[in-house]
């Protein structure tokens, strides 16, 4: 190593470039630094300015949250702007008063940022009292010693990094111990012109030394590399003596721009080379600034949050230039109008060093947290921009190794893709291959450009995403709903079908309905009564009509289902309430026959709504309203007029009962379960034959209608016409049946009640045993279809 | 105060601009100028003077044709760099009408047609010079012979007088005019006498034991040297180009003395130097990446010498240069550097 | 000839086996035309094309039922890379967004809402955020900016805003070349004078 230094400082006169062979990364440019100008001066005593402007925003991340109103007195220390609750994830630190005084205004005021973009600031008006606060961040002064506790005290302290970037420091630390092998001291300060950094190792070393090794307890990390560059003879004498018998090793580097760079000088000192996208986190090593160390010192030894900083106020356009504790909030023209300006300050000044700071857009912007110099380089004629010339200097220069001239061409084109490739993210913004560029043309502004360009586009990218997403979810969203609403109506319409297929098929069956209106009309039913229910009947039957064609469920059905399957809840109550009453319906009606015709004629009316209900219900309702107009006729006739109320609502319950089960088989029985449930139907039938014969009655053509069903289901047109006739006949039978047995029990209803259930249960056997004929019959239809 | 124009960082700069490569390029050149007014005579100073003035006429009518702010790129020096490579290339004393018509070829075809500097994909001279080879053969390989050689030293006047008339009073034209060193041992070979006999036969010209071919070939040298240390070009290109011309050569003539030159040969005649220095170091028209420097260097060394030893032109650089010059490109694309923090 | 027989029979079998295994190796999955115009197209779903949304308008264009003009805020960029991708002739866009619009999210103002969310139902991409007779809001990061609900708020409370420019959404702007160039005739003027002077 040093042989080969001594051959290159012997080449280095012919041969400048020579240098490049002395670090390890690649590239980098030796400017001249001009360092002398700013280092030979003592530091300046603090200026308290006539306003102090503190944006609430000073580092990456978020603004910090207001704490003051205008018009409050407040103290140096004292906290004007908090963090958020988690600090951590916005990336927010706290302000706090550089000084006393009173806040004279809370407005938007121009940013040190090269956008010259405003924002909302604090602005003091100092007192010139300079009261403080003694330990604002009540620490104890003992060093911490877990990375939290650490963390907690640079929050609040407000320390971000100093060197430039101004990443908040409690960010960059991890949370556990034992992260960090290496803490790195990065003292390099490559850009020419500034010398804080230089200064500070002179003046505060070991207040430097102190704060590594704070942070290095708190982390557990066994390692201090602090890396000097050479031109700094007085800082690394300094430094030296402050680190000598501690834990901090102090290395000289190569003096060449930019070295101070995070990525270069950890290669530098550590020999790794920082992968890409990893942060130094991630590989056990954490560089921070020397002037952050020394803010880590204060911090937790002395309870002091960031309020000043050390800025150089230098440039070729000064005459004092000087280093200066600058308070965090003064203007930029008040600090160079102390430094004698040769020529007016009608041009800009730099925040940063002339190779990475860039120009303000008002010379009123304040120092902030990141400000490390205030440069007035008056402007100097600019060279004209030549095209590129691919001569390649700027790759021979790029520290990381890029290819500039290439990716310049592409950001020229505005392909952002192919500068995306030629990996953009990983510059550094440095600056040397325009420093070098021969064409002079802004390369680092087209790559800047290039990389906001880029990010919209992946921003824009990923709000592409979003929104397809978020639009294909809508019409997801919309296509379920109404899935559902069709699966709903398609099991209504199911419904519908079906009534309308059982309509078809009991038109045959309309006999005995016939025969029920015709003893409903010579029921001699009261006029209006009689013409109302009729509307009623007949307005819901041409529904049912219409609606077995159409799609829609006519409103009036679906309220009738609504209705049937709420009854049904009632009335299965209530037919297990009076389980063996279930026949007295029946002779009620049987009484009620007997009674007057007004009486008769509401029964009829009661039969006729059910009927009614009957048609919007379900399929088996005509098989059933062709009985069950005959039972309301009889009950009609024959019923009391104090059991006349009862028979009809039982009738009605009745006929619920009924339904209910048909209906909910219906919804939720597909076609190849219907032959099992008729067969339970049947045997039910046949089991319940004894208690009532009504019932069975309407079991069997329930499993009547049902085969149907399943016939028509099956498109199995030749047997639903062989079964027709059958099932005609049977229907026919048993109402044939049923109306000799009401006849025959006509004389005394208690013992009519019984007998009529004999008979009943003997006409249910019959009919169950037909039914299972039939049954059998259509399995081995399905089976043979 | 207004505020300012927005410009990004850096606000300095290491001073260097187009116009100084140039020149540079430029003055690098002066040493082999005077050894070859020493060895052929004040031919090329007229050439030279030609050209100037044909460039500054294309350029400016160019420049004006395409909109393009006249001084700015008249003076950044490129289409100097461009009609010197091109008046080493062309016989001292070839007619006057040759190096005009070169030069507005190369400037106009090579260069503004493409839009101007930065942009040709072809090096300009050497365009200039194949179409100067393809149009003009006879021209092109009548050489004037050094005067150590014909025994006669033409002077200025004397120089202008034959280019632009194609005659000297009083004077055989046939003494004046030679083949080449690389030519003669195509013909000789042609004629059965080997290259061995045929260097020897050149060798009694021979100045220090350097032919006058040998010695421009050494002047360009030292100011390619220069200018390797002044940065204006990049070594990676003469030391590729000689490395691998020299490495075939030497290979060949380990094969086989009779049919195939020494590597000393090789090297020191024809444009060998010119283009080592400054022909192929044209950063427009050549590869950017260090390692495609490298590549496209070593790819005219071999080109150059299977042109000449298998080919149907004494000097075959102009072709090498140009073919390579469609490769650049390709070769960019696939010798990017290993990007800091990447993995290969 | 037989041998010549021969050599076509088994060059057909190889060809064969090759087109054969690079149908399989190299299969496409999918409609990739309709996917890949669906990528392109900027995803506001604003329905100015006449279809219900961007994707249902790249199905068409696969499936050439359109034209490739129709994509108001995918401009005249969009049009070419439909074209591109169909193969069918680029068309003049018929509306032509502003150049350089900049983005704009819908903003409703919050004392004239009425809650009665048709806006709501109005966005293609559930942005808005609220319930009947509540105020509504837009979600200003989801917002793609279709003005899909301006219209049809009743109390017009709803107007499209560009969305503010700060610190974090600066962009660095492109060097100006023109200016330089300006700057270099400027230069050359001022020169050419002393040049005749000399």
């Amino acid at each position: 190593m040093s042989i080969l230094a001594s051959i290159v400082n012997k080449i280095a006169p012919i041969y400048p470039q020579a240098k490049r062979w002395l670090h390890s990364f690649n590239g980098g440019v030796f400017p001249q630094y001009r360092k002398e100008l700013s280092s030979s001066q003592p530091i300046r005593e603090p200026i308290i300015p006539e306003r102090l402007v503190m944006p609430l925003q000073q580092q990456v991340g978020q603004p910090a949250e207001l704490l003051v109103k205008v018009g409050q007195t407040v103290k140096k220390n004292q906290l004007i702007a908090r963090s958020s609750k988690d600090a951590n994830k916005a990336l927010v630190v706290p302000i706090h008063a550089p000084t006393s005084g009173v806040i004279e205004e809370i407005a938007n005021y121009t940013l040190p940022h090269p956008s010259g973009l405003q924002d909302v600031a604090i602005i003091i008006k100092p007192d010139h009292l300079d009261e403080s606060i003694k330990n604002p961040l009540k620490v104890s002064g003992e060093s911490p010693n877990n990375p939290k506790e650490l963390k907690e005290i640079l929050l609040n302290a407000g320390i971000v990094g100093m060197g430039g970037a101004g990443f908040p420091t409690y960010a960059k630390i991890p949370n556990e111990p034992g992260k960090i092998h290496t803490l790195l001291i990065n003292g390099a300060e490559c850009e020419p012109f500034i010398t804080c950094d230089d200064l500070i190792m002179q003046t505060e070393a070991n207040a430097i030394i102190q704060g590594a090794l704070i942070t290095a307890q708190a982390l557990g990390s066994s390692k201090i590399i602090c890396g000097i560059e050479s031109n700094k003879p007085a800082a690394i004498k300094s430094m030296q003596k402050a680190a000598k018998d501690t834990l901090v090793e102090i290395i000289v580097v190569q003096s060449v721009y930019p070295m101070g760079g995070q990525k270069q000088l950890t290669q530098e000192l550590t020999g790794i080379e920082m992968p890409h996208k990893a942060h130094a986190v991630d590989i056990g090593l954490l560089m921070m600034n020397v002037a952050t160390f020394a803010a880590i010192h204060n911090a937790v030894r002395f309870g002091e949050p960031l309020t000043s900083r050390l800025v150089s106020v230098t440039g070729l356009g000064l005459a004092e230039p000087f280093n200066i504790k600058a308070l965090i909030g003064t203007p930029f023209e008040t600090l160079a109008q102390a430094a004698k300006p040769k020529f007016p300050l009608n041009y800009p000044l730099i925040m940063g060093g002339p190779m990475m700071g860039f120009k303000v857009q008002d010379n009123q912007v304040p120092v902030i947290k990141t400000t490390n110099c205030i440069l007035a380089n008056p402007p100097e004629p600019v060279e004209m921009q030549m095209p590129c010339i691919r001569c390649g200097e700027c790759m021979d220069a790029c520290p990381v190794n890029l290819l500039p001239q290439q990716m310049y061409w592409h950001s020229y084109a505005h392909e952002f893709e192919k500068v995306e490739k030629l990996n953009v993210f990983d510059c550094i913004e440095c600056g040397c291959c325009s420093y070098v560029c021969p064409s002079h043309i802004p390369l680092v502004q087209y790559y800047r450009h290039a990389k906001s360009e880029i990010k919209e586009i992946h921003a824009e990218e990923k709000a592409t995403e979003l929104a397809k997403q978020r639009h294909e979810f809508k019409l997801a969203r919309i296509e379920r709903e109404k899935q559902e609403r069709e699966a709903r109506l398609k099991a209504k319409k199911d419904a519908v079908k079906k009534q309308a297929e059982n309509k078809a098929d009991s038109e045959s069956t309309s006999k005995p309905k016939g025969k029920a209106s015709a003893a409903a009309a010579a029921a001699k039913a009261a006029a209006a009564k009689r013409a109302a229910a009729k509307n009623t009947a007949s307005g819901s039957a041409d529904e049912t009509a219409t609606s077995a064609t159409s799609d829609n469920i006519p409103p009036a059905r679906r309220k009738a289902i609504e209705a049937a399957k709420q009854a049904t809840h009632q009335a299965s109550k209530q037919a297990r309430d009076n389980n063996g009453n279930i026949s007295s319906p029946k002779d009620a009606a049987k009484a009620a026959a007997m009674a007057a015709a007004k009486k008769r004629a509401d029964a009829k009316k009661a039969k006729k709504q059910s009927d009614s209900l009957d048609n919007n219900k379900t399929r088996d309702v005509e098989p059933s309203v062709s009985k069950d107009p005959k039972q309301a006729a009889k009950a009609a006739a024959m019923a009391a007029a104090k059991e006349r109320a009862q028979a009809k609502k039982a009738t009605q319950k009745d006929t619920e009962v009924e339904q209910a089960p048909d209906l909910t088989t219906n919804l939720t029985q597909n076609t190849e379960e219907t032959p099992a449930s008729k067969k339970e139907a049947a045997r039910k039938a046949a089991m319940q034959a004894a208690r009532a014969a009504a019932k069975k009655r309407k079991a069997d053509s329930q499993s009547k209608a049902q085969t149907k069903n399943a016939q028509n289901n099956e498109d199995a047109s030749n047997s639903k016409q062989s079964n027709q006739p059958i099932t005609e006949a049977s229907s026919q039978q048993v109402d044939k049946q049923a109306d000799r047995q009401t006849d025959r029990q006509t004389d005394k209803q208690d013992k009519k009640q019984k007998a009529m259930q004999l008979a009943k249960a003997n006409a249910a056997k019959k009919a169950a045993e037909r039914a299972a004929l039939k049954k059998i019959q259509e399995n081995s239809e399905d089976t043979q279809s | 105060m207004n505020a300012p124009e927005l410009s990004s960082s850096p606000y300095t700069h290491n001073n260097q601009n187009v116009r100084k490569v140039m020149l540079q390029v430029q003055i690098a050149a002066l040493p082999a100028l005077f050894t070859h007014i020493y060895l052929f005579g004040f031919g090329i100073v007229v050439q030279w003077i030609l050209a100037v003035m044909t460039l500054l006429i294309v350029e400016y009518v160019m420049l004006r044709m395409r909109g393009r702010p006249v001084l700015p790129f008249i003076t950044d020096m490129s289409g100097l760099i461009t009609i010197t490579g091109l008046v080493f290339c062309i016989p001292p004393d070839s007619p006057w009408w040759i190096i005009v018509s070169g030069s507005t070829f190369a400037l106009i075809f090579g260069k503004h047609l493409y839009g101007g500097l930065g942009y040709n994909p072809f090096n300009p001279a050497m365009l200039g010079y194949a179409f100067l080879l393809i149009s003009f053969p006879v021209q092109m390989t009548q050489w004037t012979l050094p005067s150590s050689l014909s025994g006669h030293s033409i002077s200025f006047l004397e120089s202008a007088y034959y280019i632009f008339t194609g005659h000297i009073p009083g004077m055989n034209l046939d003494a004046l005019t030679g083949a080449t060193p690389l030519n003669s041992v195509r013909t000789g070979l042609s004629q059965g006498i080997t290259v061995v006999d045929s260097i020897r036969t050149e060798a009694s010209s021979h100045l220090f034991g350097l032919s006058s071919w040998g010695w421009v070939n050494v002047a360009f040298m030292v100011g390619g040297v220069w200018m390797i240390i002044t940065r204006s070009i990049s070594w990676q290109f003469p030391v590729g180009f000689l490395g691998a011309l020299g490495l075939m050569s030497f290979i060949f003539n380990q094969i086989d003395p009779n049919l195939y030159p020494p590597m000393s040969f090789t090297l020191l005649s024809g444009g060998t130097m010119l283009a080592a220095f400054f022909i192929i170091t044209d950063p427009v028209t050549a590869s950017t990446t260090p390692k495609g420097r490298f590549i496209y260097a070593c790819g005219i060394g071999i080109l150059v010498y299977v042109i000449r030893n298998w080919g149907a032109f004494p000097d075959g650089i102009a072709f090498a240069i140009l073919l390579m010059n469609i490769a650049v490109p390709l070769i960019d694309q696939y010798t990017q550097p290993r990007v800091f923090g990447h993995k290969r | 000839m037989i041998e010549a027989i021969l050599i076509f029979v088994g060059l057909a079998i190889v060809f064969g086996l090759l087109l054969g295994y690079a149908s399989v190796r190299f299969k496409i999955e999918g409609n990739p035309t309709a996917e890949r115009i669906d990528k392109i197209l900027p995803q506001t779903q604003c329905g100015q094309c006449g279809y219900p949304g961007c994707k249902p308008y790249a199905e068409a264009l696969a499936k050439g039922e359109t034209e490739v003009n129709k994509c108001v805020p995918g401009g005249t960029e969009v049009m070419i890379l439909i074209s591109e991708i169909t193969g069918l002739e680029p068309k003049e866009m018929e509306t032509v967004e502003e150049e350089d619009k900049p983005k704009e999210v819908a903003r409703i103002n919050e004392d004239l809402c009425i809650g009665c969310v048709l806006c709501i139902k109005a966005c293609p991409v559930d942005a808005i955020l609220g319930a009947t007779k509540l105020m509504h809001t837009v979600i200003e990061k989801e917002c793609t900016g279709c003005e899909l609900c301006v219209p049809v708020c009743p109390v017009d409370c709803i107007d499209m805003q560009p969305i503010p420019l700060s610190t974090r959404n600066w962009k660095w702007p492109e060097p100006d070349e023109t200016i330089a160039i300006e700057t270099i005739n400027q230069q050359s003027d001022i020169n050419k004078p002393n040049q005749g002077e000399v």
